[in-house]
C-alpha cells in the first residue's frame, strides 16, 4: 500500500514538474511521420537472418531485430517494410534514405565508421568467423588446408580477415570470390573449392543446404571475432541512443526472465525496481528517448527477448542449430551484457 | 549581333558553342552536387585511397599481387585481366566466326548445316546462359586428386588445366614475348629486303634458333626451364594453371562472339555483286584468284564497320566474369567499392577504363576501314 502511495505521489510530482520528454530525433520522427520503418532484407536468401518464404513473409534474426524496432518506435511488429538490398547496396541505400537503419551482420569496422558517415550501436550479434570445410580432406585446421582453395564472398570482412590469418599463419592458399551466396554455396558444394570461409551462421545454413549435409564441417577454429552492430546516418544521436538501448532491452529481459509468454505476468508483479522502470509500470524508459514508456514491454510481447530471437532463426530451435558460442550472456560465458538500467 | 546572328556560318558556330557550354555546365552541376552532398554525409572523396593496402587478395593476375598491393595495383591486374580475356575471346571469336561464316557461304551442303546450326543455337542462347553453362560443366570435372591425367604432365580437374610451364615470372615472359617478336619483325624486314620466300623462312628459323641459344645460355645456371606440375597438399604445385573461371568466360565470348561474326562475316560475302564476280571469271582469273582479289577484298570492306561494333561488345561482355568469379576490371572494382567504400571514385575508374579500351578499339578500327575503302572517285 505504501509502495503505490510512493508510486503515485511520484508520478503526481513527476506530471506537475515540466516533463522533460527528449527530441526524438529526425530519423526516429520520419518514421513515426511514416508510420513505417524501412528495414533492409536480403535478396531473401541469407538463411537464418533475412529469409523470405514463398507467401512473402520474411523470417530471421535480423527481420525480428527490424519488428523489434518497429515495435519500439510505432507500437506494432508489422509496422516495418522490408527492401530488399543487397550487402554492396546496404551503405549507399541508407544513405539516400531508402532504409532507415542497416540491420544486416554488419560488422563495425574502422573505415565504415569513420569515412562512410555512418554511425554504430553497440554490437548486437558476436559473429565468429568459421571454416567450412570438406569432411573427405581429413583437415582438422587452417593448417592441413596448405594450398586449398577458398571459396569467399566478395566484398565482405571475410576477404580480409582469411588474408591476415593465413598471411600470419604462412599458410599459403588461393581465395575464388562470387558475389552471390547462391554461386559461392555451388562452388563448395561441387568441389571447386576445398573449404568455405565465411560467418558462422552462413556456415551452418550452407551445410544444413547442402545436398550431403554430412560431407561437410565446421571446424572448431575461429579466425576472428566480429561485433556485428547496427547502423544509421551520422549526426542522430538519439536514434543510436534507441538502436543500443533496444538491444540492451532485449538482453535485459533475457536477464531477468522476461519472456514473451510471461512478461503480462511480470508487468502484473515487477520485481524490482528497474524491472518496472523497464516494463514502463513507472516513468523513465521511454521518455527519455523520445518513446513511449512502456516500448520495451511491447517489444518484449512482440518479439521475445534475445534468446527466443536467436533460438527461433538460428539457434536449437531452429533447422540450422547454431550454438550461442559467444552470443551467451556474460553470466554464463558469453560476451553479451545489459547496459545500466538507472 | 544582329548581322552575326544573320551569318549561317556564324549562327552555326554560336549554337554549337552555347550546346556545349550548357553540356559542361550539367556536368560540372552534377560532379559539385554529389561532392558537396558526399563530403556533408561524411564519406571521404578523393583518390588518395588508391594508395592504400587492399587487405585482400585476387586468385588470377598477369603481375604479381597478394593482398599487399595497394588498390592501383590492384585494379590494374583486374584492367590487365580484363584485355587478356577480351583480346583472347575477340581473336578466336575471329577464327570461329570467319570458319562459320565462310562453311555458310559455301555450296557443300554439310558444311553449310554445320554452320547454320551452329549459329542457331549459339546465337540465340543468351550469354550468360553460356558462361555459367561452361563453367558449371567445367567445375564438375574431377578434384585434383582424382585428376585426369595426361601422360603425366598435364592435368584436367576442376581446378582448371594444369600445364608444364617456363619457369618465370609474368614479367620474364612478357619481356621473352616481346624480344622473340622484335627479332621476327627485324629478321622479315631483314628478309623482305633480299626478298624472296625462302630467305624470309629462313631468317625467321635463324632468328628464332638465335633467340632460343641466347635464352638458354642466358638463364640463371641450373635453374630449370620448365616445371612439372606435380600433387603437393591440396593443390598441384608448379606448372601452370589455366582457371576454370577464366576458361569458361574465354570459351562463351569466343563462341558466341563467333556466331555473330559468322553472321557477319556471311553477310559480307553474300553483300558481293555476283556481277564483280562473273567479270573476274570473264578476265580468266581462277577461282582462288577471284577470291584473292574480288571477292575477299571487296567482303572485307562490308564487314568491318559491323564488326567493329561487335568487337567493342565483346570486350564490354567481359564483366560477365563477375558472375563466376573471375577477377575481371568490373569485379575487381566492385570489391573494391565495397572494401574502400569509394563508390563514386571507382566508378569513375570503371567508366574510364572501358572508355579507354572501347575507344583504342573503335580508333584502330576505323584507320584500318579508312586505309581499305575504296580510293579513287569519289
Amino acid at each position: 500500500m505504501l509502495k503505490h502511495t510512493i508510486a503515485a505521489a511520484l508520478a503526481l510530482g513527476l506530471s506537475a514538474a515540466p516533463a522533460l520528454a527528449a527530441d526524438p530525433g529526425p530519423t526516429v520522427q520520419k518514421i513515426m511521420d511514416r508510420g513505417t520503418l524501412l528495414c533492409p532484407g536480403h535478396n531473401g536468401s541469407y538463411l537464418g537472418f533475412a529469409e523470405v518464404d514463398d507467401k512473402g513473409a520474411w523470417s530471421g534474426f535480423d527481420i525480428e531485430f527490424c519488428k523489434a524496432l518497429a515495435t519500439a518506435i510505432l507500437g506494432s511488429p508489422d509496422a516495418v517494410q522490408i527492401i530488399p538490398v543487397s550487402f554492396a547496396q546496404r551503405f549507399p541505400a541508407v544513405q539516400s534514405g531508402d532504409i532507415d537503419v542497416i540491420i544486416k551482420v554488419t560488422g563495425w569496422t574502422m573505415s565504415r565508421d569513420t569515412e562512410l558517415g555512418l554511425q554504430f550501436s553497440r554490437p548486437y550479434f558476436i559473429g565468429p568467423t568459421n571454416v567450412l570445410v570438406r569432411s573427405d580432406i581429413g583437415a582438422t585446421s587452417t593448417a592441413d588446408l596448405e594450398g586449398g582453395v577458398f571459396c569467399i564472398n566478395a566484398g565482405t570482412s571475410i576477404e580480409r580477415i582469411v588474408a591476415d590469418y593465413m598471411g600470419a599463419r604462412g599458410i599459403s592458399y588461393e581465395s575464388l570470390t562470387f558475389e552471390k551466396p547462391e554461386e559461392l554455396r555451388a562452388a563448395l558444394y561441387n568441389g571447386r573449392c576445398d573449404a568455405l570461409a565465411g560467418f558462422g551462421p552462413f556456415l551452418a545454413a550452407t551445410r544444413f543446404n547442402a545436398p550431403d549435409p554430412d560431407a561437410f564441417e565446421i571446424m572448431d577454429e575461429t579466425l576472428a571475432l566480429e561485433p556485428e552492430s547496427l547502423a544509421a546516418r551520422q549526426g542522430d544521436d538519439n536514434f543510436i541512443d534507441v538502436l543500443n538501448w533496444l538491444t540492451n532491452s532485449l538482453l535485459f529481459a533475457e536477464e531477468n526472465g522476461i519472456t514473451q509468454a510471461n512478461v503480462d505476468e511480470v508487468r502484473a508483479n515487477p520485481p524490482s525496481a528497474s524491472v518496472e522502470r523497464f516494463l514502463g509500470v513507472s516513468p523513465g524508459y521511454g521518455e527519455r528517448l523520445g518513446l513511449s514508456d512502456d516500448w520495451a514491454y511491447n517489444v518484449i510481447k512482440a518479439v521475445g527477448n534475445y534468446a527466443e530471437i536467436y533460438d527461433g532463426t538460428v539457434g536449437e530451435g531452429s533447422v540450422y542449430k547454431l550454438p550461442r558460442g559467444k552470443n551467451k550472456l556474460w553470466s554464463d560465458g558469453g560476451l553479451l551484457y545489459t547496459l545500466v538500467l538507472d | 549581333m544582329l548581322r552575326a546572328l544573320k551569318n549561317r556560318k556564324a549562327r552555326g558556330w554560336l549554337l554549337q558553342g552555347a550546346t556545349l557550354a550548357i553540356a559542361i555546365l550539367l556536368v560540372a552541376t552534377f560532379v559539385l552536387t554529389a561532392r558537396h552532398n558526399l563530403l556533408s554525409q561524411g564519406i571521404a572523396t578523393g583518390f588518395g585511397f588508391l594508395e592504400r593496402s587492399t587487405g585482400w587478395p585476387i586468385n588470377f593476375s598477369l603481375i604479381d599481387i597478394s593482398d599487399r598491393s595497394p588498390y592501383w595495383e590492384m585494379l590494374l591486374a583486374g584492367f590487365l585481366n580484363t584485355l587478356l580475356v577480351g583480346i583472347l575471346g575477340i581473336t578466336l571469336a575471329t577464327v570461329i566466326g570467319v570458319t562459320v561464316g565462310l562453311a555458310r557461304v559455301s555450296t557443300n551442303f554439310m558444311l553449310n548445316f554445320i554452320g547454320t546450326v551452329f549459329v542457331e543455337i549459339f546465337r540465340n542462347v543468351p550469354l550468360i546462359l553460356q558462361v555459367i553453362f561452361w563453367y558449371a560443366l567445367l567445375t564438375h570435372l574431377p578434384r585434383p586428386r582424382e585428376a585426369y591425367d595426361i601422360g603425366g604432365a598435364i592435368f584436367l580437374t576442376n581446378r582448371g588445366l594444369i600445364v608444364p610451364a617456363f619457369d618465370m615470372s609474368s614479367a620474364d615472359i612478357a619481356l621473352f614475348c616481346a624480344g622473340f617478336v622484335a627479332l621476327v619483325v627485324a629478321g622479315v624486314v631483314l628478309a623482305r629486303r633480299i626478298g624472296g620466300l625462302a630467305a624470309t623462312a629462313l631468317v625467321i628459323a635463324a632468328s628464332t634458333v638465335l633467340f632460343l641459344t641466347l635464352l638458354y645460355t642466358g638463364r640463371t645456371p641450373d635453374a630449370p626451364v620448365f616445371t612439372l606440375p606435380a600433387m603437393k597438399g591440396l593443390r598441384f604445385a608448379g606448372g601452370f594453371d589455366i582457371k576454370p573461371e577464366f576458361f569458361a568466360l574465354l570459351v562463351s565470348i569466343a563462341i558466341f562472339g563467333g556466331a555473330y561474326v559468322g553472321e557477319i562475316v556471311r553477310a559480307g560475302f553474300l553483300s558481293v555483286d555476283q556481277g564483280r564476280v562473273e567479270a573476274a571469271r570473264a578476265l580468266g582469273l581462277s577461282g582462288w584468284q577471284v577470291n584473292r582479289f574480288v571477292r575477299i577484298p571487296l567482303a572485307v570492306r562490308a564487314i568491318l564497320p559491323a564488326l567493329s561494333n561487335q568487337y567493342i561488345w565483346l570486350m564490354k561482355a567481359t564483366t560477365l566474369g563477375i558472375a563466376i568469379g573471375f577477377p575481371d576490371y568490373f569485379m575487381v572494382v566492385s570489391t573494391s567499392i565495397n572494401q574502400s567504400g569509394q563508390t563514386m571514385e571507382l566508378l569513375a575508374l570503371l567508366m574510364g577504363g572501358f572508355l579507354v579500351i572501347n575507344y583504342a578499339m573503335g580508333a584502330g578500327l576505323n584507320i584500318l576501314n579508312g586505309r581499305l575503302t575504296l580510293k579513287g572517285r569519289n
